[in-house]
């Protein structure tokens, strides 16, 4: 996967076969776990901070939604076109935004599943079969998002 | 009939001792990023620079201190702000919290 172009409207990547089948795939499997409401503060557990916690829970979780529903959208096929054997994909700079928050919460979950390991990388060997795709999921939306944002670092 | 002498007693002006707003009042709050071993740091710089309209320098040194000191504090601001900054940050999936600040 690598960027072939970058306009004010957005980008375009070149990616190979397994590169679109691979990326298609994960998004589709977007949201990997049901939302869980997150701490809000680590010091402050007054009543309005209980209050504070439960709305902004409630707007992440509507977040999670709106991205669920955009999810599939960002993978149909038609958004893939092959020109002289090469396969492109285009994408705005606000539907990326939507990508590498979708990417990243697929890999942070996995990550969750797997015990929230010091070193993501380093489990292979000790993670059970029926958790191994978690952990295929968690390299793989790394890899999307490393090239998502880094190909665009070495442009600059 | 009540006559119309002036009042005895002339009403004192009230002189405010502190001019400050209200909104000078209102508890301000930490934003706080923690550090955890799976977002990748250009990851956390780029979601710095979009949040806050950072220049790369001051996001990466703010994703350095969260990565070497285990957090960082990202701004000082107003409940509501700080409030919409935590759900931003965790809508990025970045552990962020808000602290009351001293």
């Amino acid at each position: 996967m690598k960027l072939v172009k970058q306009t004010q409207r957005g980008f375009q990547y070149e990616l190979n076969g397994e590169d679109v089948e691979s990326l298609r795939f994960l998004v589709k499997q977007f949201p990997i776990t049901a939302f869980a409401p997150a701490r809000v503060s680590k010091t402050d557990a007054g009543s309005k901070a209980v209050e504070r916690e439960k709305l902004i829970n409630e707007s992440l979780q509507a977040h999670r939604e709106e991205l669920k529903r955009k999810a599939r959208g960002l993978v149909l096929r038609e958004r893939f076109k092959t020109s002289e054997g090469k396969q492109f994909y285009r994408i705005s700079w606000r539907a990326r935004e939507t990508m590498l928050q979708i990417l990243n919460d697929i890999r942070v979950e996995s990550w969750r599943i797997l015990g929230e390991p010091e070193d993501p990388e380093a489990v292979v060997f000790r993670v059970p079969g029926e958790k191994f795709k978690y952990y295929h999921f968690m390299r793989l939306a790394g890899y999307f998002e490393y090239h998502f944002l880094n190909l665009e670092e070495e442009r600059r | 009939m009540p006559s119309l002498t002036e009042p005895s007693v002339i009403p004192r002006r009230t002189v405010k001792s502190d001019t400050r707003s209200k909104d000078q009042f209102a508890p301000t709050y930490y934003v706080v990023c923690w550090n955890d071993p799976v977002n990748f740091m250009v990851y956390v710089t780029h979601v710095f620079m979009k949040i806050f309209g950072w220049q790369r320098q001051k996001a990466e040194k703010h994703m350095m201190e969260v990565h070497e000191k285990g957090k960082s504090v990202l701004v000082r601001e107003g409940a509501e702000k700080a409030e919409f900054y935590v759900q931003q940050l965790q809508g990025y999936k970045l552990q962020a919290t808000m602290e009351p600040a001293e």
